[in-house]
């Protein structure tokens, strides 16, 4: 068998998928449970508190998304940053650069195109009674 | 000149200087770096549906916007169901670790009866919507939404069948290794449907509101 | 509720006669194929090997076979198109109505990429890729034969389309409001949408199976700088499927549901906004055309180094390039839309990520040139159709970067420079791809080489036919003529088009010359037999016998060097063990499967079903697909056992020409 020193299966807790896991695996996905469950607190109260500056809120829940992201892909899915998961973390961070590049790519194009669109038929009516 | 004898064997673990000249990978990482391919492939296709999301978000013809619509309160049980199935999950993964029956069925149970749920809330909010004359064919935003949460639900629902056929055959074939493997492709899937609902309820649900 | 659905008599198209022979022809031709192979007796072993096959080297043959007939489909359509204008000039109309023109024009466009290039070049990466690295088959054979059937799927609904209704008039990227339901209510659009989601699903798959085994199953010993370039070219190519595919599915999903169930994505009512189809359909579309020339790049990577008898020049830096490439080409598909009407930021930015984009490609074009310098080149048709590659590629691209520049595409967008322009890359550089490939690895898929004299006269009749095809294109976009004309005004244009109608008619002499070059091979293949190493090759895949076992390697090969098989053969044979004093072990084969084939079947009716609105049929299909999944996932055995004495035996015939 290939030495699995060198290579993990995405989603594996640890170079040797055998049955020594048991409790210590529990005590893993339990802390990212409560840490995620911190978390989509915490987004929900930001969504609607009052106290903060409404201009970061939306900054401060994209910041919150990610950390529960992380929490997931660390906890859950045990992607970690050692050797025997180069592939796994490769291959997630091109994912990742696709999709902002469609995502950000694609609001930046349909802004700036919105933006040299004439205006909607009630501004035009208005424009015009002036 | 050396030759292989044969593939599956311990070609020399002392020497190896780089990872990338070991040979071909054990099946369970073979199987499972496919899978894990399939998943950025099928992140990406939920950014496009994202995308038109974010363009379309403020095109509602005149008609209702997410403030008007959104319920926070069922959002929030549902982003608790799903998170709790996640952990469930992860736990029936320790069970299949350990070759424990009973524990791998009944975190599967519960998995399935929490995913079950978030789906049942969904369709109630769907269908709630569409009573009130918020349909998808109502305006580009409401489609755009209808199309990205309903893409996640129907990615939920595949994975809902796709446990119960996995308890089949768990409960036929045993913990195989064939079997194994798929089930770590079922966890790995549900967990990306944990991730990717983050972003749909911070972004359509919780910024939504607010706009 | 009908219980045919939209579906009635209606729908064939009695009262055109150009379709009505068209289509009569297709099925005459389908039905004298299926009665003379059933009359023959060859169905149980067409089923045995080749239709429940997962070999990817069978795979590869089949999409290669499904390319060359798309071939002639959509050659057709150029024909059609060609005549049509050389004729159609002042008040003539033609003999083609603007109804039929529209749609010969969009499938010529949705068969040649979708239906032709796609499988061509999947089709070479699944015979060779494996071969290459040195291991037994792709990740996935399963799947690998499912997305072969669902490509066919595609193929076979796009076909049915002639005699059953209509195919889309909305071009091969079918633009909203056009392709939209108010303005295209007929099926054609659907035959479109659902014929490239099913096809798309299985190029989907084909993605992952190629990632997969080029990152994780390599020989001993092969890592990442010793793997061949046509595998980087591959892996490349598969990484752009898995991450633009899924983009493709997703704007097609959301043209369907505006088309079935009223959504407002990109109507005109609704607030919808169809100028973000195009934004989405070309975040896809551009990857697409690298994936159809990178594995062509790695193709002539490989000939032109065998054919010099020389290492390929700069392997560091073709693999940068490729891989660069593969990244930039997410970063400049707005240049398909300079005239949409984005700001000159904006358009100012893509024109420059545009021209950078060709940096990398002249990198490699250096390299191979530096490659054939100083080489002892052999004059085969395959090294023909590189050099003929060189030179009309790199015409092609600088009339892209010309194109690059915002404000000269202002007038160019949509004329016919930009259709010679692409075509100009896409022939000189997929298509040529393609077709040294398959006369490159021939001889090693079936034991015997193709023809060379006719081999030579099919490749001069496409690069003649194809300058004279093209050049006076260039001319008449500068003319102002625009793309998909039915007939025109301007009477200058009409000598021009004389003569590109001409040019077609010599790469018909090529295509003519093709397939006189196969049959007169296969005559003479007892004359024409070749062992395992015909070229004098210099990687993995010249190392198994021709064509290969099941098996591929009976023991993997242990890898020291990039161009593996050429250093094993500095080294001789003086040191190998004969045949008959190795060991083998028994070697375990995936096992065939019919889920390629019935799931196919099942995705034809469910598409067809769709199309015509028959709900229930569509139901059946859909249940259909998913008891074909649960039967392949519940199946006992996956592997068959091939014995060591077989094994053995094959080894000890072929002793001679196998150098491992």
């Amino acid at each position: 068998m290939t030495d699995t020193r060198y290579d993990r299966a995405p989603g594996d807790a640890s170079a040797l998928p055998d049955a020594e896991q048991g409790t210590s695996g529990a005590i893993v996905y339990t802390i990212g449970l409560v840490l995620a469950v911190g978390l989509t607190g915490l987004s929900f109260w930001v969504a609607n508190t009052s106290l903060l500056w409404a201009g970061g809120i939306s900054l401060g829940l994209t910041v919150l998304a990610i950390a529960q992201m992380g929490v997931h892909l660390v906890f859950f899915l045990h992607v970690t940053t050692g050797p025997d998961n180069t592939n796994n973390v490769m291959a997630l961070a091109f994912g990742v650069l696709i999709v902002i590049l469609v995502v950000i790519g694609s609001l930046l194009i349909m802004a700036d195109l919105n933006d040299s669109m004439m205006p909607g038929p009630e501004l035009m009516n208005l424009q015009m009674q002036r | 000149m050396s030759v292989a004898v044969a593939v599956d064997d311990g070609v020399g673990h002392e020497a190896r200087p780089s990872a990338s000249e070991a040979g071909p990978a054990t099946k369970r990482i073979v199987v499972s770096y496919g899978f894990w391919i399939f998943l950025l492939s099928d992140i990406v296709m939920f950014s496009a549906f994202f995308a038109a999301y974010a363009v379309l978000a403020q095109a509602t013809a005149g008609g209702p916007s997410g403030v008007q619509l959104f319920h926070q309160r069922s959002v929030a049980i549902e982003t608790g169901c799903l998170l709790a199935s996640s952990y469930s999950c992860g736990l029936m993964s320790l069970a299949i670790g350990s070759r424990r029956y009973g524990i791998t069925y009944l975190d599967a149970l519960v998995t399935f009866v929490l995913g079950a749920a978030f789906l049942v809330l969904e369709l109630r909010e769907f269908a709630g919507m569409i009573a009130v004359g918020a349909g998808p064919q109502r305006s580009a935003f409401l489609s755009a939404f209808f199309t990205l949460v309903g893409c996640h639900g129907l990615h939920v629902t595949a994975g809902l069948v796709w446990l119960v056929v996995m308890m089949a055959q768990v409960a036929i074939k045993g913990f195989r290794p064939t079997v194994e493997r798929r089930l770590l492709c079922f966890s790995l899937f549900w967990h990306a449907l944990d991730i990717v609902w983050v972003w749909l309820f911070t972004v359509v649900y919780l910024m939504g509101v607010r706009s | 509720m009908s219980l045919l659905g939209k579906l009635d008599w209606s729908a064939i198209p009695f009262d055109q006669p150009i379709i009505m022979g068209a289509s009569g022809g297709m099925i005459l031709a389908v039905v004298s194929v299926l009665s003379w192979v059933t009359l023959k007796g060859y169905v149980p072993y067409l089923w045995r090997e080749w239709i429940t096959s997962v070999d990817h080297k069978r795979i590869g043959i089949m999409y290669t076979v499904l390319a060359l007939v798309m071939l002639l489909r959509g050659f057709s359509d150029a024909i059609l198109m060609r005549t049509q204008q050389a004729v159609a000039a002042g008040g003539s109309q033609g003999y083609l109505p603007p109804e039929h023109f529209d749609q010969i024009f969009s499938a010529h466009g949705t068969i040649m990429i979708f239906f032709m290039a796609m499988p061509f070049v999947i089709g070479m990466m699944n015979f060779v890729v494996p071969l290459q690295l040195g291991v037994r088959d792709m990740a996935f054979p399963t799947l690998n034969s499912v997305a072969l059937g669902l490509t066919a799927s595609g193929i076979l609904l796009t076909n049915i389309s002639l005699a059953v209704g209509e195919f889309s008039k909305a071009g091969w990227v079918a633009y909203p409001p056009l392709s939209g339901l108010q303005f295209s209510p007929g099926v054609g659009v659907d035959y479109y949408l659902w014929a490239l989601q099913i096809s798309g699903v299985g190029t989907l798959m084909t993605g992952i199976n190629f990632v997969t085994t080029i990152l994780k199953t390599r020989a001993p010993g092969m890592s990442y700088m010793r793997m061949p370039v046509f595998c980087w070219t591959s892996l490349a190519a598969n990484l752009l499927i898995v991450a633009a595919f899924p983009v493709l599915t997703a704007t097609f999903a959301m043209l369907l549901l505006d088309r079935y169930l009223g959504f407002h994505f990109f109507t005109i009512g609704g607030q919808g906004n169809p100028m973000m189809y195009v934004n989405l359909f070309w975040i896809w579309g551009h990857p697409e055309v690298y994936i159809l020339v990178l594995p062509a790049f790695g193709i002539f990577s490989e000939v032109v180094s065998t054919f010099s008898g020389k290492p390929l020049f700069g392997y560091r830096s073709m693999v940068a390039a490729t891989m660069a490439i593969c990244v930039l080409s997410f970063v400049v598909w707005l240049h398909h839309f300079f005239t949409m009407g984005a700001s000159a930021n904006v358009n100012g930015f893509f024109g420059v990520m545009t021209m950078v984009i060709a940096v990398p490609t002249g990198v490699k074009v250096f390299n191979w040139l530096f490659t054939l310098y100083g080489g002892r080149i052999r004059f085969t048709v395959p090294i023909l159709w590189s050099i003929g590659f060189m030179v009309t590629f790199v015409i092609g691209g600088m009339t892209g970067v010309l194109m690059a520049v915002p404000p000269a595409d202002f007038q160019l967008h949509n004329s016919l420079f930009l259709i010679a322009h692409f075509h100009n890359v896409i022939i000189g550089g997929t298509v040529f791809g393609v077709m040294a490939g398959y006369n490159y690895w021939f001889p090693k898929a079936f034991g015997f080489q193709l023809d060379e004299r006719w081999g030579k006269i099919s490749f001069w009749c496409w690069l003649i036919g194809f300058y004279i095809a093209f050049m006076p294109l260039y001319g008449l976009g500068l003319m102002g003529m625009t793309r998909r004309m039915q007939h025109y005004d301007v009477a200058s244009w009409q000598p021009w088009l004389v003569v590109a109608a001409c040019g077609v008619a010599v790469i018909l002499a090529g295509i003519v010359s093709q397939i006189i070059q196969l049959v007169v091979s296969i005559r003479n293949r007892e004359h024409l037999k070749v062992t395992a190493d015909p070229w004098d090759g210099r990687t993995l895949e010249w190392a198994t016998a021709s064509p290969p076992p099941a098996w591929n390697f009976a023991v993997l090969p242990q890898v020291t060097d990039v161009d593996a098989f050429w250093k094993k053969k500095q080294r001789e044979r003086v040191q190998a063990q004969p045949a008959s004093e190795r060991k083998f072990e028994p070697i375990e084969v995936p096992k065939n499967s019919a889920t390629g084939f019935v799931t196919a079947f099942f995705a034809v009716i469910t598409g067809f079903a769709l199309i015509w609105h028959i709900w229930w049929m569509a139901g059946v299909g859909a249940i259909g697909i998913f008891v074909t999944v649960l039967a392949f996932a519940f199946r006992d055995e996956e592997e068959i056992e091939i014995p060591a004495e077989q094994v053995a035996r094959f080894e000890r015939e072929h002793e001679a020409e196998i150098a491992v």
